[in-house]
């Protein structure tokens, strides 16, 4: 039940995300949108794991049942790759708000003129 | 394969290297030659192999799209290395990286080391793209980031699904399995692993990031992303629909891409992006051949490997081009043009429209012998337009001036002079009057077919990121829902 219950709210969060991504108009806002989906597939990776009545994938925890721990380990790469994303992205927005003083992606995308 | 794993080492040591101790072109060069020995030594291919213990270790498999991909990136390394040779260290640190990561994405079959593959991918890419510090590139870069790591997000989901229901991630595994559509949550699964890696792959619509990010890359950068970074989504759908039944989902994005694509470049007058948006649709066609798979799957290998030699020969030209001009447009840029760049652009277009000795010609054609017959108009169609769109460049083969930079150009053009005469050699069956005729006519038809719409210029819709986001919401609800309902 459990992991159905993480399942269900990473597919909300996951939505929830991607509705502010296409919303917002500010450069930063799509960023926290992204970060925000991102958790929502971090949260659904973990809830795969989940096994009834079971503790966390730890040696040394006790008898019983473990989780299963591929797709935790799976989780920690990703949250790298997410934060890597994350800080990388925040830097060009910082470069293009210094250089264009805009963070508003429709000003940001507009053509260049021609000649 | 310990060979081949070493290579990739090899390449990701010395890259990194290559930043920090400050010597990254000779880091680069050095991983262009362990390349080179990591290929001959593992050459004719290997069998899968597990790097790690059994129940978790990364499949590795050297099969012939793998070999077919090693053997030209050392080519299009030193091409990139050669014309990039003035940029500071760290330059050719992220290169040789980038590089690297392709190199290891085309011998996994593990479904989440081609995502970490790939986010590398993207990452290093990002930073290339921008590295000018121009605002423009910087902006196209940073959208490609973002909705790349969109696609990612709903390939992850995807890998979870997938996990869940079969508990392994070894694509050679699952296809043991022979998963169906019955159970909801695989076609679900598999359905957002494909629309995740369309949005990677450059797919008409939800890939759209991709004209903008190849037009404002750097010449060397725009090579690279187009002679070898910018196949791996198209590897990664070959791989999937290897092991999947999901290629006839694949070649159906194919078509629409292929023709999507060249509506897009037939009216576009800036130089780089129209060469993008030929990626775009020459994507597309690569798609319909491995989404169909068997014999075409190999004819697809073929035309890939071309699409990258000419596909980098062309950018490199139109980058030495821009850069040596000033201008982008192709009306303003006829006539300026330093001789290289004039030649470069007349070498690769002869080779993408497909005239015969070249190597576009033998691909287009190994490909359309085994595409279905209710499907046999789309060749003509696609090579009819693509010499239509290249029409417009023929103003620009007349030089000007002849200072300029042959290296990077030779090395490409002699890629695909070689790789005309491998073809010439080893596909003689698709060298019938026929064949040679049908090629030239569709030329002489693109050319009628140019005058033509000279005169028009009809108002597509612009292309931004929010329309790409929520194209990229719709594939990810349709694709999953066609296959469940196949299912």
């Amino acid at each position: 039940m459990e992991g159905l219950t993480a399942a269900l709210m990473a597919i909300a969060l996951a939505g929830l995300g991607l509705w502010t991504l296409i919303r917002r108009r500010n450069a930063i806002w799509k960023l926290l949108g992204l970060n925000v989906a991102s958790g929502g597939s971090i949260l659904f990776l973990v809830g795969v794991a989940h096994r009834p009545e079971a503790r966390p994938p730890i040696l040394g925890m006790g008898p019983g049942p473990a989780a299963d721990p591929l797709p935790q380990a799976l989780v920690l790469t990703a949250i790298v790759i997410h934060f890597a994303t994350l800080a990388l992205s925040l830097v060009y927005v910082i470069f293009l708000t210094e250089r264009r003083h805009t963070q508003d992606v429709p000003r940001l995308e507009r053509p260049r003129r021609r000649k | 394969m310990i060979v081949a794993a070493g290579g990739v080492l090899a390449y990701f040591f010395l890259g990194v290297m290559g930043i920090v101790t400050g010597r990254g072109r000779l880091g680069g060069a050095l991983a262009i030659l362990a390349g080179v020995v990591s290929l001959g030594l593992w050459a004719p291919g290997f069998p899968e192999g597990l790097l790690g213990d059994p129940p978790w270790g990364i499949p590795l498999v050297g099969d012939t799209l793998a070999l077919a991909f090693w053997s030209f990136i050392p080519l299009v390394h030193a091409a990139v290395w050669w014309s990039e040779r003035r940029r500071p260290s760290a330059f050719h640190g992220l290169v040789t990286l980038l590089v690297g990561t392709c190199m290891a994405t085309v011998l996994s079959r593990d479904l989440f080391n081609m995502y970490v593959a790939m986010e590398l991918g993207s990452l290093l890419s990002f930073l290339l793209i921008g590295y000018d510090a121009r605002a423009r590139a910087v902006w196209a870069s940073l959208q490609y980031l973002i909705l790349a790591t969109v696609g990612m997000i709903l390939y992850l989901f995807g890998v979870g699904l997938l996990y869940g229901t079969l508990g392994t991630l070894s694509l050679s595994r699952i296809a043991d399995l022979s998963p169906d559509f019955s159970q909801p949550t695989l076609a679900v699964g598999i359905g957002l692993l494909v629309a995740g890696t369309a949005v990677k792959a450059g797919v008409f619509l939800v890939g759209l990031w991709l004209p903008a990010a190849y037009g404002e890359a750097p010449a060397g950068v725009a090579t690279l992303l187009a002679g070898l970074v910018g196949k791996m989504g198209i590897v990664v759908l070959a791989r999937l629909s290897e092991a999947l039944p999901v290629g006839m989902v694949v070649a159906a994005l194919g078509v629409f891409t292929a023709l999507g694509g060249l509506l897009y470049a037939i009216w576009e007058r800036d130089l780089k992006m129209f060469l993008a948006y030929q990626v775009v649709a020459h994507i597309g066609y690569m798609l319909i051949a491995f989404g169909l798979g068997g014999p075409a799957f190999l004819g697809g290998i073929l035309y890939v490997v071309a699409h990258c030699l000419f596909k980098g020969l062309l950018f490199q030209s139109a980058g030495q081009a821009v850069e040596a001009v000033g201008e982008r447009d192709i009306g303003a840029l006829a006539g300026k043009l330093p001789r290289p760049a004039a030649w470069g652009l007349a070498f690769g277009t002869g080779a993408i429209v497909g005239l015969p000795p070249l190597a576009g010609f033998v691909g287009k054609e190994y490909i359309g012998a085994f595409i279905p017959p209710p499907f046999s108009w789309l060749t003509v169609v696609f090579a009819v337009g693509v010499a239509a769109a290249f029409v417009k460049l023929v103003p620009l083969f007349r030089a000007t001036s002849s200072e300029g930079d042959w290296g990077s150009m030779g090395l490409l053009a002699a890629g695909v002079m070689g790789l005309s005469a491998w073809g010439m050699a080893s596909v003689p069956h698709v060298w019938t009057m026929d064949a040679v005729a049908k090629a030239l006519g569709a030329v002489v038809a693109g050319c009628g077919l140019h005058f033509l719409l000279r005169r028009t210029s009809p108002r597509l819709p612009t292309v931004t990121m929010d329309r790409i986001s929520v194209a990229i919401v719709i594939g990810a609800a349709v694709i999953p829902l066609a296959l469940l309902l196949r299912g």
